[in-house]
């Protein structure tokens, strides 16, 4: 469960007048070192692919939807490219323990990584940062995804689901290929999507489909580029009430260090500079300064 | 099997002492204050740890972005972003007092008088083995000239925060003076315990797409290991010229880029950007160190430091080299 749980209202208590933490804010458990073999990559969403890699199972035991992985995209002896990339998990295995995530080659890092066969060896840093958070009460969520950033909503839908909450799972993206299949989701997920050419689903973008469950929704998260923050942020104003339904949303941002020594990947917050790797990736929409 | 002696002492004439237990130590900015990395892996094995550099004044830091990749290496224009001197007393000196590793704050100003300040502050508090004192900022009262390109306005800097404090006192050098040893010497008759070096390279990149620099500061310095060979070169002069020990710095990502700078005339050294990518390598360099001078058969660390080096404590200017061997 994640830390900030505490301040959760558990069933059965009668004060419903607690603001529901809406972040975990503080990364979880402790990060570690470690290397991994490569599994298996299986192409995914046109040109992306599904990389999923060994971990050790104490890796696993506290890992939370939202979190990420530094890892290392060069081979030994090399220095380029000399810093580790982030990658949110897409999803977690028990048995045997593996993370997968997703990698979209679209600069030297991330094509070097989905180019990785089975059998080779990563260098790994995590898990980072914190992580989405289901308020206890939360039964209806709202996900909406831009491309490649569905992956960390993907282990928090899998997470919903398995708790038996209600999920709409919107999704975004240039074109049907682009589209995450419907197989990837559990049954009980109302998968939405929407295609700047309207090769799929809605013509446009994703946040011009999630107007209608606002209202509905306890909980919003997205993930994707900045400015779909931007866009969802004008589209849900006018349709909230007393900023409720509250917005976890994860930031993109270049690392270094990772545990939130250097200072490099900060967000700026109604509360300061922030480093994402610690007090992020996940913040909450209305404290994030765009 | 003995195992090879790894301590250091870098400051044998100042009575507080800063023995370590080996020469590996973490650099500022790239450690935060200990307690980020303290989950990660043994901190108590660090020889030391400089912590992020302290201003008078809190400091929200620059806009990102902050940081950019560049070849065999990366950019950063942070902007000192940290609690200023005030906030920083209240939290980490009590913190590291529960520590066994040795904690160097360095301090980073605008004015001398800031400096001293600062220094003034540091000396009255628990669990602080040494001041780094960061020179490569600038000069306020000269016109924002950096005070690390300046033989004089190092050594005025430096006297002030000696007159203010009986702690160790490491000058951290700055790579872009023209003349490096003229700064080291001067900083050394100035009442330096130790110098340290190098800081950053300026540098910039530019994003061909938006055709704007890709830092927001624009300027940001350089790390990691295409700056080793000029680190290894002004430690080389620097160790020549001066009596004091120096801590090198600049691209350490191995074993092998250790020896380079002990065999240039480090006594210890620092690893900043390497820590990044490989959290394991001050650890893994410690036992690689001590295993590397057993087997070459020497019996402490000191017998190597320098032995690269034909005018290592000489207090000489070496020639590098002559117009022929240069090529001209």
């Amino acid at each position: 469960m994640p830390i900030a749980a505490a301040h959760c209202i558990e069933p059965g208590t009668k004060d419903f007048s607690v603001t529901p933490v809406t972040t975990s804010t503080e990364r979880t458990g402790a990060s570690r070192e470690f290397e991994s073999q490569v599994l298996s990559v299986e192409p995914i969403m046109g040109d992306a692919v599904l990389l999923t890699v060994s971990a050790p199972s104490g890796v696993l035991s506290h890992l939370q939807p939202g979190q990420f992985f530094n890892i290392v995209t060069r081979f030994s002896g090399s220095f380029d490219p000399l810093l580790r990339r982030p990658y949110s998990v897409y999803r977690a295995h028990r048995d045997p323990p593996a993370l997968t995530f997703l990698v979209r080659p679209f600069g030297r890092g991330s094509a070097w990584l989905a180019e990785r066969v089975p059998g080779e060896r990563l260098g790994m840093l995590g898990p980072l940062g914190n992580s989405f958070t289901i308020p206890s009460r939360a039964q209806r969520l709202l996900m909406i995804g831009g491309g490649v950033g569905v992956a960390p909503l993907v282990m928090l839908s899998d997470e919903a689901a398995a708790e038996n909450r209600d999920v709409v799972f919107v999704m975004g993206a240039a074109d049907e290929a682009g589209l995450l299949a419907a197989s990837e989701l559990a049954d009980r997920v109302e998968y939405l999507v929407a295609t700047d050419d309207g090769s799929r689903g809605h013509r446009g973008l994703a946040t011009e489909v999630v107007r209608e469950f606002v209202q509905w929704a306890d909980q919003i998260y997205a993930c994707g580029p900045e400015p779909m923050y931007r866009t969802l942020r004008a589209v849900i104003e006018p349709l909230r009430i007393n900023r409720r339904p509250s917005v976890q949303i994860s930031v993109e941002r270049g690392m270094a260090c990772g545990l939130g020594a250097c200072l490099g990947c900060v967000v700026e917050t109604t509360h300061g500079m922030i480093a994402s790797c610690v007090k992020g990736p996940v913040f909450d929409l209305d404290e994030v300064i765009l | 099997m003995t195992k090879a002696d790894l301590s250091v002492d870098l400051a044998p004439a100042n009575p507080h002492e800063l023995r370590l237990q080996n020469p590996v130590i973490a650099a500022s900015g790239c450690f935060g204050y200990g307690e980020e990395y303290a989950g990660v892996i043994d901190i108590s094995r660090l020889g030391a740890f400089v912590s992020k550099g302290i201003t008078p004044a809190r400091r929200s830091g620059n806009p990102m972005p902050r940081i950019v990749e560049s070849p065999a290496g990366m950019l950063n224009a942070i902007g000192l972003q940290n609690p200023g001197i005030h906030g920083f007393v209240k939290k980490y000196p009590p913190m590291w007092a529960k520590w066994t590793v040795p904690a160097i704050v360095n301090i980073s100003a605008e004015s001398v008088n800031d400096y001293a300040m600062m220094a003034g502050i540091l000396d009255e508090q628990p669990a602080i083995a040494a001041i780094e004192i960061n020179v490569s900022c600038p000069n306020v009262a000269h016109g924002g000239y950096c005070f690390g390109w300046d033989p004089d306005m190092s050594a005025e800097v430096t006297r002030a925060v000696r007159s203010a404090t009986t702690l160790p006192i490491i000058v951290k050098l700055s790579p872009g003076a023209s003349d490096i040893v003229s700064v080291a010497v001067a900083v050394e008759e100035a009442g330096a315990d130790a110098i340290s070096l190098i800081n950053t390279l300026v540098g910039m990149a530019i994003d061909v797409r938006r055709r704007r620099p890709l830092l927001a500061n624009h300027t940001g310095g350089v790390s990691g290991p295409a700056v080793k060979p000029i680190a290894v070169r002004m430690v080389y002069q620097v160790a020549a010229a001066v009596r004091v020990p120096v801590i090198g710095m600049g691209g350490i990502m191995g074993l092998n880029d250790a020896l380079e700078f002990f065999l240039a005339g480090a006594t210890a050294i620092q690893i900043g950007t390497g820590i990044f990518v490989d959290p394991g390598l001050p650890i893994r360099l410690i036992d690689d160190l001590a295993g590397w001078l057993d087997d070459e058969g020497f019996s402490s660390l000191e017998q190597i430091v320098g032995i690269a080096n034909d005018g290592f404590r000489l207090g000489q200017r070496p020639m590098l080299a002559d117009w022929e061997s240069v090529g001209v």
